[in-house]
């Protein structure tokens, strides 16, 4: 008689440290660097920091979300590029911006059952080096060509083509179901809720001088590899207050009512992230000190297609969803990162949090969540200031918070990235 | 005592070929007592993407090792085309390569080159002579380059062969690994000239190959030799490394070639075949 497999109790993954290289806007220093080659310097750069050369890993686990038709096993062909020992897997995910968060939540699972002991998880993304595909016309045509067994057929295929088949279809940034861009969906969102100019304008300039003073107090000294002469995330203006932001005119949203400008809205944007994500017992092995904890993570989806919600609103549904899992309320945090995909995403999703209608009818809460102590928000910049390679946010904001739980000896945070799609990842750190 | 003539920029090289002809080397025993130096220089990362993508280099803001031979090139072909150099600058065919990398150079690193020539000797079918390429940054040396060129002449049938290459390590494993293929299409020397302002005409078309030879165009082994590095490159320290190579027969363009290696825990050892593995083209040693 086979006997019952008792279920492995689950354990806890820690997050050991990370390293990016320095983000870069995009068609700049990285123009010609592409999404393997940031992500080999990238984790080349975690394995020197955390003595990894020649070590065999459980796996490393990355994406991009604009990729090339030849990278289909990108974090593969840069593991067996880099320093690790070549007998690391590695698989790649890809679910929008939320990729590097939905990495790190694949490898901390793992870590959690014991299935691996130590993990890589990342994401990269080149706004630059993006791929250009042929058209569809000539893409048929071709498969066609190709198919055909004899000249007449070969060019009977080809005089099907058509001059305008012939120019190259460029990945463009919008919904393929709505054939709006983010910023445009967001901007019908932010005008429903009513988020103003000012109050988005004041998120962005907060944006640039907690990153600035992050890098000033060497925050990211333990954080960031150089890369290309690049040393700092070039998008940060340092300088740049509430006034210079005033003067941007709208870019997204119609008429009296655009309040989305260049300032208060992400950059295309050039750069690679990894997180090293290991068992108790491989950090003590390895004599590295856990950062925080990976507590619990949730996904959530929205119907912005034919549904009545907005297109990044679904981390608004996953926290809810992740707070009663764990038995825990919104204001239980020491610290928030909420990615700033625009300064109204962030605003939008506190906003419906605290408004007693929204929670009720469309979470099924009681109460609202309520409102967060503003000054735990995104201490150390976000998106904004320093820019955001889809794929690579997660990553960049993960190993962010894990060394601010650190340094402050100890406490919560809570990550919310919104994605394409309609979807959101969230995730909860403690250490 | 040494004259060392100092450059502002890097020579033009299409200037050197074009009057390479002229550079018909002498019987002297011995090289001109030059150095020829270069300093401050910046690599321009947009060429550097360009080699590191055609040579099969991560682009890592770390130089691939064999890149600095790529900035001293002009200066040695500067010297070598200096009045009284004793080989003849067409024809010379790059037979031996040594690179050593003190400590690995960065991106954004300003390079001082110093290039000279030494030892000229004797080989079986001519002379030979070596041309040492030395990087440098705030005065700490960083990378070493030995080029050894062999012109062809009176033989000299009792000169003494070089350090001959260890193959001896490679036999009982190759057949196990089979290793990388590159196909090498005929545009392959073009390619790599555009990038290394190499247009030896020997690499370039088979039409300039034949005058000097050539029954076809030939691969730059240079090219070869950096893409070998390239595949071995995380597998060997980005410091304190010597990697060799002797080139054998040259690679006919267009050729199909693979590349067997060993990798030991202080050592690599390649070699670089036709697909047939009947030809050998090339012998890569590289220790640490």
């Amino acid at each position: 008689m086979a006997t019952q497999p008792s279920p492995r109790k689950a354990r806890r993954a820690a997050v050991l440290g990370g390293n990016r290289i320095p983000f870069a806007r995009g068609n700049g220093a990285y123009a010609k660097a592409s999404n393997q080659d940031m992500l080999t310097a990238t984790l080349d750069g975690l394995v020197a920091r955390y003595g990894l050369a020649g070590e065999r890993l459980g796996e490393v686990v990355a994406g991009a979300v604009l990729k090339h038709s030849r990278d289909f096993n990108l974090t593969r062909e840069t593991v067996l590029g880099s320093r690790l020992d070549p007998h690391t897997p590695a698989y790649d995910v890809q679910q929008a911006c939320g990729t590097g968060l939905e990495a790190a939540i694949l490898v901390a699972n793992k870590v959690a059952l014991g299935q691996i002991e130590v993990g890589v998880a990342g994401g990269v993304d080149s706004a630059s080096d993006a791929p250009i595909a042929v058209s569809e016309g000539l893409r048929h045509t071709l498969l066609a060509a190709n198919r055909a067994k004899t000249l007449a057929q070969r060019a009977k295929a080809m005089a099907g083509l058509r001059p305008g088949d012939l120019l190259p279809s460029i990945p463009q940034n919008v919904e393929p179901r709505t054939g709006l861009s983010m910023g445009e969906h967001m901007a019908i969102t932010a005008e429903r809720w009513g988020i103003t100019r000012e109050a988005q304008d004041e998120l962005a300039a907060a944006s640039h001088q907690h990153l600035a003073a992050a890098y000033e107090r060497g925050f990211f000294d333990d954080l960031v590899t150089p890369y290309l002469g690049v040393t700092r995330d070039n998008n940060l203006r340092p300088d740049g207050g509430v006034e210079k932001l005033a003067k941007l005119k709208p870019v997204f949203g119609k008429g009296q009512n655009a309040t989305m400008t260049a300032g208060n809205s992400t950059p295309l944007t050039d750069g690679a992230s990894t997180v090293l994500i290991a068992s108790e017992e491989w950090a003590s092995e390895h004599h590295l000190t856990p950062l925080a904890w990976f507590v619990d993570a949730e996904t959530a989806a929205v119907d912005y297609v034919n549904g009545d919600e907005g297109l990044l609103m679904a981390p608004a549904y996953a926290v809810p969803r992740l707070l009663a899992r764990n038995g825990l309320a919104l204001q239980d945090f020491d610290f928030y990162e909420i990615h700033e995909a625009f300064a109204a995403t962030v605003l939008t999703t506190l906003k419906a949090w605290e408004d007693p209608d929204f929670c009720r009818d469309r979470l099924g809460l009681a109460e609202p969540l309520g409102s967060i102590d503003r000054a735990r928000l995104n201490v150390n910049g976000s998106s904004l200031a320093a820019g955001h390679p889809f794929a690579a946010t997660g990553g960049r904001i993960l190993a962010s918070l894990a060394k601010a739980l650190h340094e402050a000896g100890g406490g919560r945070g809570l990550i919310s990235i919104c994605a394409a799609g309609g979807q959101g990842v969230v995730a909860i750190l403690e250490a | 005592m040494t004259s060392v003539t100092t450059l502002s920029s890097a020579p033009d090289l299409r200037r050197l070929y074009a009057t390479a002809a002229f550079h018909r080397g002498n019987d002297r025993e011995t090289v001109p007592d030059e150095r020829v130096v270069l300093s401050g220089i910046r690599v321009d990362l947009g060429e550097l993407a360009d080699y590191s993508r055609l040579c099969g280099f991560s682009l890592t803001g770390i130089l691939p090792l064999t890149y600095p031979h790529l900035l001293g090139f002009p200066l040695q072909m500067a010297v070598m085309a200096g009045d009284g150099f004793p080989l003849p600058l067409l024809g010379a065919v790059h037979v031996e390569n040594v690179i050593t990398v003190h400590r690995p150079l960065q991106a954004d690193d300003r390079l001082d080159l110093a290039v000279h020539a030494q030892n000229l000797r004797p080989h079986r079918r001519g002379r030979q002579v070596d041309l040492v390429t030395e990087v440098s940054v705030s005065g700490v040396p960083a990378w070493r380059g030995v080029s050894t060129y062999l012109a062809r002449g009176a033989e000299h049938p009792d000169a003494t062969a070089g350090h001959p290459p260890p193959l001896d390590g490679l036999e009982p494993v190759t057949g196990t690994a089979p290793g990388p293929v590159w196909h090498l299409g005929e545009n392959t020397g073009r390619a790599y000239a555009a990038l290394s302002g190499d247009w030896n005409p020997i690499h370039v078309h088979a039409l300039t190959a034949r005058p000097l030879g050539f029954s076809s165009a030939i691969a730059h082994g240079m090219f070869t030799y950096a893409r070998a590095v390239a595949t071995l490159a995380p597998r060997v320290p980005d410091r304190g490394v010597t990697s060799r190579v002797w080139f054998r027969k040259p690679v006919r363009l267009p050729s199909t070639v693979r590349l067997r290696s060993v990798v030991g825990p202080a050592r690599t050892l390649s070699r670089l075949e036709s697909a047939d593995a009947e030809v050998e083209h090339a012998v890569l040693e590289q220790h640490w």
